[in-house]
């Protein structure tokens, strides 16, 4: 038994964080802010990272990857993360898209994706959720319908993320008059093509998180569809164990409760002890929820495919981000509703409130979570 | 990086829960509220049979893993022994405990005449056991120590340095709450699955299914951090005590969830010692007290943390001036 995640991946953590110091401002809170300049800085820095062999350490090596470990990966979504994430939107298509290419792409579609997304230079969004079909994923009606070699899908999308500064798509559409998982075929499609429509959807998250996308009778190609026809689920299924481990949150979480003593110094000593005690409390929390993760992934590099560890560490983090968003504004008070460089650590308590209250809805709600792990413990006769 | 635990500790542990088994499982704890003076000579027999008395968790990582693994294993079936205190016994056979600062109370303190004791503060002693036990329905084995007089052990000072067994026994005893809160958890889901309400097993409802996946959810953070904190234990000792310190603490707080949740899903039965649940919740009460409950540890570790810090990603301690 050893938690040291060892002198790699502790000289990479290292080096992450020079380069985030380097590279990303004090007061940046992710790209998705109200300042155009903030996504600029984070396609600037998947450049960088690219350059440096840093975006895709984890991949494989004859797919542009630096050959690293799941523990590399590990390293990288924790320091991305806590430093609100400056990959910006492109954490998806490292995290999953690619993994899922690698996993289920033709020779074409490798060639033609991964060294796009190794490059820095694509972001993708994710069209899996419908207005009809969110934990019920399964019920989704968007079609592709066959035509001549290809497919034409109609059909819309919601709660989008980065859908209006995406390049490409990653979609799940029914293919055939199959019902439930049958006929769920995965799409590899250009956001610019004709009929797509975005529109964004104001929420407390921010710019660009969420949007409704329809898509009105828009053909692709045969060579659009990933993993084969009617072969979706799977993928979907792959694709969702990487997403749900592929949020450090638990990482922000403790930079800031870390953080927490400086921003409120010399004022410390002055809150209340029942404060420093929650303090305390969300620290073993974080560090529980931190363990739980690195169980899935030990797992994941096991050769395991822990859909319950998964949805038990899942359960873990987004609970304790939004236990951690509390204890934070609790911490500074009436100045937990102040956004802008001049809030406490400059705005990240208050972003982090906001954001957490998504966490266990988003990649999968807790309900669906709790559904996954009740089944795997109450067996078929629940 | 590998966070299971040594399959020696977990074969080990497999044994002893066979042992245990042997023995009634939990009608050894019920047996022994009836029959006092009968448990001891079948529970040291027993572990003598494993093997248990040759084992000492301060010897290296894989005893103080097959320690803990046993501990979990005993409080799985409210093993009627003072366990953890008994693995850190010294030369002269007596066992350890830590005890609060006020009544010197240990769980199963009957059983020794003498034990070697310690408080948070850093005073330790050794005390004598020459009472007879609560005999109330949540301490029914809990005893009274007090100080022998003419002691020449180190009687340590206060705001001294923490005896150095204090972290080991509340990580073991933490592995001890480990134990019966999993167990817990499998037999709420067995009554569950088995009572029949409605026209359909219990277990049907969406209510007891999410209330299951969050107990279960606990119990594995808990396990977690419990196979975490020993590793901490040798890989730097310097922590011990604010680790062990956030174990108990997160031992208690998932022990309380989870047990008020698990006695709840049986219904009145969760409340009869017929049941296994109810013994299992009454016989962990001083575990979770004793030397101190909740509140207390948490601000024990607020302090701790103020004054060393916390391991993780980030630093975390004294706040800057």
């Amino acid at each position: 038994m050893d938690f040291d995640l060892g002198e790699q991946a502790a000289t990479l953590r290292t080096r992450l964080r020079a380069l985030i110091a380097d590279a990303i401002p004090e007061d940046y809170l992710g790209a998705f802010t109200n300042d155009p300049n903030d996504l600029e800085v984070a396609q600037q820095f998947c450049q960088r990272l690219a350059q440096e062999g840093l975006l895709t350490i984890a991949w494989p090596t004859h797919y542009g990857g630096g050959g690293g470990s799941m523990w590399d990966q590990t390293v990288v979504r924790e320091e991305m993360w806590a430093h609100h994430e400056p990959r910006g939107a492109q954490y998806m298509g490292l995290n999953w898209v690619g993994p899922a290419i690698m996993a289920y792409g033709t020779e074409a579609q490798k060639q033609q994706h991964l060294s796009a997304i190794a490059a820095g230079a694509v972001i993708w969004c994710q069209g899996f959720s419908e207005p009809d079909a969110g934990s019920d994923l399964a019920s989704l009606t968007t079609r592709a319908n066959a035509d001549g070699d290809g497919y034409r899908i109609s059909g819309q999308k919601i709660w989008t993320s980065y859908a209006g500064m995406a390049q490409w798509c990653v979609l799940a559409a029914r293919v055939g008059s199959g019902e439930r998982h049958e006929g769920i075929t995965m799409f590899l499609l250009p956001m610019d093509s004709p009929g797509i429509t975005v529109r964004p959807i104001r929420s407390m998250l921010g710019y660009h998180h969420l949007n409704e996308v329809f898509f009105d009778d828009v053909a692709v190609g045969p060579d659009a569809v990933l993993g084969g026809v009617g072969e979706g689920w799977a993928v979907i299924r792959r694709a969702l164990a990487h997403e749900r481990v592929g949020i450090a949150r638990y990482a922000r979480c403790e930079r800031l409760l870390s953080a927490l003593g400086a921003a409120l110094a010399p004022h410390w000593d002055d809150l209340p002890a029942s404060l420093r005690v929650q303090w305390a409390k969300a620290l073993v929390q974080v560090r529980v929820a931190r363990l739980l993760a690195y169980r899935t992934v030990h797992a994941q590099a096991t050769g395991e495919v822990p859909d319950v560890l998964a949805s038990s560490a899942r359960i873990a983090v987004t609970q304790c981000d939004q236990a951690v968003a509390e204890v934070l504004c609790q911490a500074v008070e009436e100045r937990a509703l102040d956004a802008g460089p001049t809030a406490p650590l400059y705005g990240a308590i208050e972003d982090h409130w906001r954001y957490a209250q998504a966490a266990t809805v988003a990649s999968g709600t807790i309900e669906v979570q709790r559904m996954i792990v009740a089944k795997a413990l109450l067996g078929p006769r629940a | 990086m590998n966070p299971v635990l040594p399959s020696e500790a977990t074969e080990f542990a497999a044994t002893a829960a066979k042992a245990f088994a042997a023995l009634g499982g939990v009608d050894a704890a019920r047996r022994a509220e009836e029959e006092p003076t009968r448990r001891s000579a079948e529970v040291v027999a027993a572990l003598a049979a494993i093997g248990a008395e040759d084992l000492d968790p301060r010897d290296n990582p894989d005893s103080l893993a097959a320690a803990a693994a046993l501990c979990e294993a005993a409080g799985a079936v409210a093993l009627p022994f003072p366990l953890a205190g008994t693995l850190l016994r010294d030369s002269h056979q007596r066992p350890f405990a830590v005890v609060p600062e006020g009544i010197w109370r240990v769980d199963h303190g009957h059983l020794f005449p003498h034990w070697r004791v310690t408080s948070l503060t850093g005073v330790h002693a050794i005390a004598a056991s020459d009472a007879t036990p609560l005999g109330s329905r949540l301490g029914p084995f809990v005893t009274d120590l007090h100080a022998l007089a003419g002691s020449t052990d180190d009687p340590g000072e206060p705001g001294g340095a923490p005896h150095p067994d204090l972290a080991t026994h509340l990580t073991l005893t933490a592995w001890h709450i480990l134990g019966t809160t999993g167990r817990a958890v499998e037999l709420a889901v067995e009554h569950v699955l088995g009572r029949v309400q409605f026209g359909k097993p219990i277990a049907a409802f969406q209510s007891v299914q999410f209330q299951l996946a969050d107990c279960s959810v606990a119990v594995a953070g808990l396990r977690e951090l419990a196979c975490f904190t020993l590793w901490r234990l040798t890989a730097a000792p310097e922590d011990a005590l604010t680790d062990a310190l956030a174990l108990r603490m997160h031992a208690i707080d998932v022990a309380r969830t989870v047990l008020r949740t698990t006695q709840q899903l049986h219904g009145a039965a969760g409340v009869c010692d017929e049941y296994d649940i109810c013994v299992l919740i009454r016989l962990v009460q001083p575990a979770l007290r004793l030397p101190w409950g909740a509140e207390r540890t948490t601000a024990a570790l607020a302090e701790a943390i103020a004054r060393h810090g916390f391991e993780g990603l980030f630093p975390h301690g004294p706040a800057p001036r």
